[in-house]
């Protein structure tokens, strides 16, 4: 009696405060928004180091921005947030394992598990993947290769594929607990082929796949794109927006950064001629505010006050900080969705499929698709229709015969393997610019393309590194980043030493 | 036969010193008649008393009515001694009326002392190490933290303030860290109740009577599982019997800032980054924030944008110590009130306290109200009862960027005169839109528009019942209560720019939404304790024991609320903006029960045994684990009343040996951390539907407690009544078992991992040795010398982990001292000399971590002074701590802003890496004169580098070793013939008193005091060895008038 009834006076341990457990219908949707963050974040770092962004009049401190001389200190948060963020889509996996009912769950989880992975492999190379996510089992999780990861991603997606298809009767996602598809299982099916098709262009020649085929729902012919309905609201923002624009309470958002000229080369003639696009993207363009990496002096423009570089729009039609949104380009507005993967990076992989004989199909269609596709996203509004008065096959067209005497744009030019495959990933670079500014830079260390010359004085549009680069490399760029130091110290007897930033290549780069 | 021996011994010391004083006195001196009075201190006659002749033979005796003759020379000094009373001397001035009082010599081993479970003890019962700070000691400096009043005092107590501020925090270790991430800080237990450590920063220090320093665990066992820092007992006072005595002060005591950094003084704002002139050297800017521009020359020159109005501010191109200037003489306002009354039924203590404080920010302000009302009643012959009640209140309204406010000075290089931008509403040039600075508030702006708003309110009470049936039993019932309640406001002010200010600064200047946080808080704690204490003697033998059983519970609740975006300016309310408040909160409860006894058994007057046991119930661990026992042991031996010999030896007083064996169980996580939880993250909820994100910690399965085992030793000697005191204690320490949130790879998925593991040492020596080689009837000088050297250790983590961080550059590592500062270092040759790169000359840099020294104290040395000469009382305290390092973070922004002495040391020019050496083509090191690090100026140049600069830990890793003048007081008691005129007044005092007056620092250390060194500013971190920015450490110096009536 004395016991029990001193037992209940000390039962007071019941966390009133939080959850102590949760459903993967609460996981999942939180999950893939969270990944649409972090590759916001991953863009910022990506078009920096690929020539999309370049620092602005009025700031310093870029340190190894400038220099690429990485500290394991810099950019922990790629590799941090990512591994957080796996480890949700990790607990909707472990927690539907064997469910038929949550077998969509359990795929979903496992596609946005091999899209994260990737991100990580094309960053890191080498990363804990087999031991990864075990939480208190494997504490200083080892390392696997980052050519046995990929192959091993691309199961992961045949698994899921194998899911979907074998569960015609499972619990649909829905808009509430998918906001990437809203409960479409093709287009799931699709972005998991495109994954795939990805892995294995990038993989193919640094490592084998055990199979290399597709499932019939093809690939994604829309934009893959994350909103589970932001807002103007304290942390609801569409994140990149919320980074470069302005914040919810009209605070201004990122202004150390303008577009580089390297990039801008594609759209203001110096390179190709391309006002439509140019339009579309920067802040009145062609008079955007730009400059190439490194440099300093007091010459150098500063951004845009109001909205940033990216917002489109002449300085006369910007409205005031409050209004700011429902706009076309990159930054449409702070309710506009994020995409994770875009269809006209879809078309071009397919291309490139296509020349390199990974998937039977005409090149040339997915090449021009891919332009359509680039010029059909920026010209969407927030809300994913089209603004009035643009046509995105038209302007395509007119970009066609405006640069007619280019194989960049005029596939029919590009005769060898080379020129075909400079063409498309250029078009990609073209159709990714500052927004997966990090795909840009995977598919350069892994082409070269677009060419980037290494002589960076006086030669803004034909280098896209910067002026005070410490790479030892031709380009004068990095090849990618340090560990981050809680590895170091976490995780000594795994992580690897003696990583240069300049010389160590991820396993599928030249 | 003591008696005589003695006398015989100081006839041979007499006759020796006889020889040479003789000698002097013969030629020089007049022989007359002396005659006068011995009293005690009460003013009593004392008969018996022999008074000598210094360095002669002549002896006299006083007679009944204390009254002593004796022929002497004149200015010959007189000694008097008699049993039970300390030697007094006087000189011979006059030849009748030579009064003198002396005062009682008690042997210190019958003092009597509060130690655990609210238990008086003799000096001679206690087997372990104690200190007792008497009032006088604690308040002598007027300190309104009894932190602050510990400082140095102490043997084994490592008190360092953790920040400045209107109302500095003190965070209290005793024989060093033991706990890898749990809680460190001595217990507090306050009139036998636990109180939190926050308490010292608030109750008045005036009303404490004594505080007793229990060092060890085992001493303190009694008090549960949060014993095993040691412990604080603090006695407030209480009325006496027979004494009514009213007593008011009051004190103003001014505020410096001191040891801020060293700067450079020649270089103002600008540099390469606009261009250099034809000799190479940089180009001046008027808005830059880095100082790289040119040498200054004197000329008047433009700062900042010119407004809209076209008008620019002027000023001359010279080095401004503004940012010095910039910081206010802060004052403290201290009044006391104090009442004391007793009879034989019941005693009163009534006091009151008004503290008022504006900082060294300017604006900032503090202040504290107190009142405490003690009591006791006898309620018959065998029923007493004792209570208190206290109720404390302080308010803060300061800037909360203190801290970001020291930053922007050190980014506005100093041609720019801060002290002119003061008036930001009316000065367009000091007004956020026309400020020079695009990157950086102005300071006056920034403290007015960023303020923090803080009520605190305590309430606080014990109660004890005691009933005695027989002389042999008796029972107690004590409670007590704390509760805290609390509230912080925050605000920032918004402010829109004008478009011209927002173009003219490049989009650098952005508007200020403005935002309000409000966080409401309460916490209480109820104690209750029932014991039974039970006495028998028998024979040569006397027992003694408590049996006895305690309940404690805590309760919290804190809610967090925010808002971003105000509407109207100037209201600062969560209802004031277009945006929906963000709010959180949280409750705790947490129960322990305990059952403990204490036996203790003592053989004649020199041998006494103490036993301690406890069992523990806590709620925060799971029921499987949150049972624990503990027991502790310890015996003195007081080998002079054991021993004659020893007992016969002249002039040795006491001689005790002590030791002590212990074990003490700790809970070292709070409320609820057994499960993981799962939380809305990433702007979840969107338009009703829910997201979830899983926790960042991983708990282990059974969770058990933490114990900290050890043993200590040591000696207890006086000579010569008290003419010196020593003692020495060893003591050794493991904590094994600790309950640790283990940082681990984000790999796992996870951030922390929550689970038992790792093992730390702690061992160590406390010495004190006090002397008062002078007590006359017009002087009385007492020394004390203190040293304490502690080693503590990581012994284990975990065997998977090389290292836990603690907090910032703060880690601990199996095999070093705990904590050791880890970070990054430069690539070294075998020798230690940094490899440059042969072309650019620029470091190599260790891609590892590297320990760069120890961040724990492990020495302190503490040096005082007590000298009375008449009606003045002189009180000084000098402290050394070193055996550290620290690493100063601040460093790094000093570099980058070009204001830090570092970046003149090779004048900005090129140069040579200092002690450096390359590899030649052979791949050989080579000494390096040579190569030149080509830019050694600038706003890319070496200093700003990341890399090769401001990223090296190293390079601002210093000693941590200062000397510190703590204390420094002199006070004058009027004479109580004036005072009697008063008619009311019975004493009135006057003194004048400093605290932290000097420090001296090694070269090395260019930085700040380093005591300030805890990293995050709070008490609660071990992350120590990290200084920051929170703000300026200051230095403290008023007076104080006393009256008694």
């Amino acid at each position: 009696m004395g016991a029990s009834s001193c037992k209940k006076y000390l039962d007071v341990n019941t966390n009133p405060n939080a959850a102590t457990s949760s459903t993967p219908d609460l996981v999942l949707p939180q999950a893939i928004v969270y990944t649409a963050a972090q590759v916001s974040s991953f863009n910022d770092y990506g078009s920096r180091t690929v020539g999309y962004s370049v620092n602005a009049g009025g700031y310093g401190g870029f340190g190894s921005v400038w220099t690429y001389d990485y500290a394991t200190s810099e950019m922990n948060g790629l590799w941090n947030t990512t591994y957080d963020v796996l480890e949700d889509f990790q607990y909707v996996i472990t927690s539907t394992q064997g469910s038929t009912t949550y077998a969509y769950y359990n795929a979903a989880a496992r596609i946005m598990k091999a899209y994260n992975f990737q991100l990580l492999v094309d960053e890191y190379n080498n990363i804990p993947y087999t031991k990864a996510l075990q939480g208190s089992n494997a504490v200083v999780p080892t390392y696997d290769n980052g050519k046995d990861i990929y192959p091993a991603l691309a199961n992961q997606i045949d698994s899921a594929l194998a899911l979907i298809n074998g569960n015609p009767l499972a619990l649909n996602l829905t808009a509430a607990t998918d906001p990437l598809f809203g409960g479409n299982m093709t287009l799931w099916k699709q972005f998991a082929n495109t994954i795939k098709l990805r892995l294995i262009i990038r993989g193919t020649g640094a490592t084998t796949f055990a199979n290399n085929t597709f499932d019939p729902a093809g690939f994604l012919t829309t934009d893959a794109i994350v909103n589970p309905g932001y807002a103007k609201a304290s942390g609801q923002q569409n994140p990149s927006w919320n980074t470069w624009v302005t914040g919810y309470t009209n605070s201004a958002g990122a202004r150390s950064y303008i577009p580089g000229e390297f990039a801008f080369g594609y759209y203001n003639g110096a390179k190709l001629t391309d006002p439509a696009r140019g339009n579309a993207i920067y802040y009145n363009f062609p008079n955007t505010p730009i400059n190439q990496m490194g440099i300093g002096t007091v010459s150098v423009p500063n951004a845009p006050a109001t909205a940033g570089a990216w917002y489109a729009a002449t300085p006369a039609t910007i409205p005031a900080v409050g209004a700011l949104g429902n706009n076309i380009g990159v930054m449409k507005g702070y309710n506009m969705g994020e995409p994770l993967m875009l269809a006209a990076e879809s078309y071009f992989l397919q291309a490139e499929a296509n020349v390199r004989g990974i998937v039977a199909g005409t090149a040339q269609t997915n090449f021009l698709n891919g332009i359509k596709a680039s010029f059909a996203y920026l010209y969407t509004l927030p809300n994913g229709s089209t603004q009035t008065g643009y046509n995105a096959a038209a302007d395509a067209a007119t970009y066609q015969t405006a640069n007619a005497g280019s194989y960049l744009v005029n596939f029919s030019l590009a005769l060898t393997t080379a020129q075909k495959t400079e063409a498309i990933i250029t078009q990609k670079y073209i159709a990714l610019n500052f927004i997966h500014g990090h795909e840009a830079w995977n598919e350069y260390r892994r082409t070269k393309y677009p060419v980037s010359s290494g002589i960076t004085t006086n030669n803004p549009y034909g280098s896209m590194a910067s002026v005070l680069s410490s790479s030892t490399r031709p380009d004068k760029l990095p090849t990618r980043v340090q560990y981050p130091a809680s590895e170091y110290s976490y995780n000594a007897s795994n992580v690897p030493s003696g990583i240069s930033v300049f010389s160590s290549l991820i396993f599928w780069a030249q | 036969m003591h008696m005589k021996k003695k006398m015989h011994m100081r006839k041979i010391v007499s006759s020796l010193l006889a020889g040479i004083l003789c000698f002097v006195i013969g030629v020089s001196a007049q022989v007359r008649t002396v005659t006068g009075k011995v009293t005690d201190d009460n003013g009593k006659p004392i008969a018996g008393v022999t008074v000598k002749v210094k360095g002669t033979t002549k002896v006299a005796v006083s007679d009944d009515a204390g009254v002593y003759k004796i022929a002497a020379a004149d200015n010959a000094t007189l000694v008097f001694s008699t049993v039970g009373f300390s030697n007094m001397e006087a000189k011979a001035t006059k030849t009748s009326g030579l009064n003198v009082s002396l005062h009682t010599f008690s042997n210190p081993l019958d003092e009597v002392v509060v130690t655990a479970a609210g238990t008086n003890v003799k000096r001679k019962e206690q087997g372990y190490n104690s200190s007792t700070i008497k009032s006088g000691e604690l308040v002598a400096a007027k300190p309104t933290n009894i932190g602050s009043g510990l400082a140095g005092k102490v043997p084994g107590l490592l008190v360092s303030a953790t920040g400045g501020g209107v109302n500095p925090n003190y965070r209290l270790i005793l024989r060093g860290q033991r706990s890898l991430l749990g809680n460190n800080q001595a217990l507090i237990v306050m009139d036998n109740v636990i109180v939190p450590s926050a308490m010292l920063g608030n109750v008045n220090p005036e009303d404490i009577e004594d505080i007793t320093v229990l060092n060890g665990a085992g001493a303190v066992a009694l008090y549960g599982s949060d014993a095993s820092n040691g412990a604080l007992i603090i006695t407030t006072k209480k009325g006496r019997k027979g004494v009514n005595q009213i007593k008011v002060s009051n004190t103003t005591t001014l505020e410096h800032t001191a040891f801020l950094p060293k700067t450079q003084n020649q270089f103002g704002q600008g540099g390469n980054g606009y261009g250099v002139d034809p000799n190479g050297n940089p180009i001046g800017s008027n808005i830059e924030n880095q100082a790289y521009g040119p040498r200054f020359n004197g000329q008047l020159q433009a700062i900042g944008a010119p407004l809209a109005d076209g008008s620019q501010f002027m000023s001359t191109y010279s080095y401004h110590d503004d940012w010095k200037r910039f910081w206010n003489t802060g004052v403290t306002n201290q009044s006391d009130f104090s009442l004391t009354s007793g009879d034989d039924i019941s005693t009163l203590f009534f006091s009151g306290q008004y503290v008022n404080v504006t900082g060294t920010t300017p604006g900032d302000q503090f202040n504290r109200a107190s009142v405490r009302l003690n009591g006791t009643r006898k309620i018959s012959s065998k029923i007493s009862s004792s209570y208190s009640i206290y109720y404390i209140q302080n308010r803060y309204d300061i800037t909360s960027q203190t801290a970001t406010m020291y930053n922007n000075m050190i980014n506005i290089p100093t041609n720019i005169p801060i002290l002119q931008f003061k008036d930001w509403q009316n000065n367009k040039f000091a007004n956020p839109n026309g400020f020079e600075n695009p990157w950086y508030q102005n300071p006056y702006f920034t403290k007015d528009n960023y303020r923090q708003l803080t009520r605190n309110d305590y309430l606080n009470g014990a109660l004890s019942l005691n009933y005695a049936p027989t002389h042999w039993l008796d029972f107690t019932w004590k409670t007590g209560f704390t509760t805290q309640n609390s509230e912080t406001k925050s605000w920032v002010g918004k402010f829109i720019y004008t478009d011209y200010a927002k173009a003219a600064s490049g989009g650098s200047k952005t508007d200020i939404p403005g935002s309000v946080t409000e966080n409401p808080s309460n916490n209480a704690q109820i104690t209750s304790d029932f014991q039974i204490r039970l006495n028998k003697k028998v024979k040569d033998f006397n027992f003694s024991g408590i049996l006895a059983a305690s309940l404690r519970q805590n309760t919290s609740f804190t809610s967090t609320s925010s808002v971003s975006g105000l509407v109207v300016a100037g209201l600062y309310n969560l209802s004031n903006s277009l945006n929906y408040p963000t709010t959180s909160s949280a409750t705790t409860e947490t129960r322990q029960n305990a059952v403990y006894g204490e036996f203790k058994a003592s053989y004649k007057n020199y041998l006494y045994f103490h036993a301690t046991g406890r069992n523990d119930w806590v709620s925060v661990l799971d029921p499987n684990n949150r049972s624990f026992f503990y027991p502790a042991a310890d015996l003195s031996f007081i080998a002079t009343e054991a021993f004659k010999s020893l007992k016969d030896i002249k002039g040795l007083d006491y001689l005790k040996l002590r030791g002590g064996v212990s074990k003490v169980g700790n809970v070292n996580i709070g409320a609820y951390s057994l499960l993981p939880t799962f939380g809305q993250a990433n702007g979840y909820p969107y338009n009703g539907v829910a997201g979830y994100t899983v926790g960042n910690q991983i708990v282990a399965n059974g969770l058990k407690p933490e114990f900290t085992t050890g043993w200590e030793a040591g000696a207890d000697l006086s000579l010569f009544k008290g003419f010196a005191d020593a003692n020495v204690t060893i003591y050794n320490t493991h904590t094994t078992n600790q309950t640790v949130p283990v940082s681990i790879s984000s790999a796992t998925g996870y951030g922390t991992y929550l689970f038992n593991t790792g093992e730390t040492s702690n061992a160590g020596v406390e010495t004190k040795l006090s002397l008062t080689p002078i007590r006359s009837r017009n002087w009385t000088v007492t020394t004390g010398i203190s040293y304490t050297h502690n080693n503590n250790q990581v012994i284990s983590i975990n065997s998977q982990l090389a290292s836990l961080a603690i907090g910032g550059n703060s880690y601990a590592i199996p095999g070093q001292a705990f904590p050791v500062i880890l970070g990054t270092d430069y690539a070294r040759d075998p020798q230690g000399h940094v490899i440059v790169d042969p072309i650019t000359g620029l470091p190599n840099v260790n891609p590892n971590n590297v320990n760069l020294g120890n961040a724990s104290v492990k020495d302190i040395l503490a040096v005082d002074a007590n000298i009375t000469f008449k009606s003045f009382h002189l009180y000084a305290l000098f402290e050394y701590r070193g055996g550290n390092v620290i690493y100063n973070s601040q460093g790094p922004s000093e570099d980058w802003a070009g204001s830090s002495i570092r970046t003149v040391q090779y004048n900005r020019q090129r140069f040579v890496f200092p002690n450096s050496v390359y590899m030649d083509a052979s791949g050989k090191y080579v000494a390096n004169k040579t190569v030149l690090i080509q830019n050694g100026n600038g706003n890319d140049g070496f200093w700003t580098d990341q890399v090769h600069n401001m990223g090296i830990t190293s390079n601002y890793v210093t000693s941590g070793a200062f000397w510190k003048l703590r204390q420094l007081s002199i006070a004058y008691d009027l004479p109580t013939a004036l005072l009697r005129k008063t008619k009311a007044i019975k004493g009135a005092t006057i003194s004048l008193q400093g605290r932290n007056l000097f420090v001296w620092l090694p070269k090395s250390n260019i930085y700040t005091d380093p005591e300030y060194s805890s990293n995050d500013g709070s008490n609660n971190g071990n992350g120590i060895g990290v200084t920051g920015l929170s703000s300026p450490p200051s230095r403290y110096y008023g007076g104080t008038i006393t009256l008694t009536f």
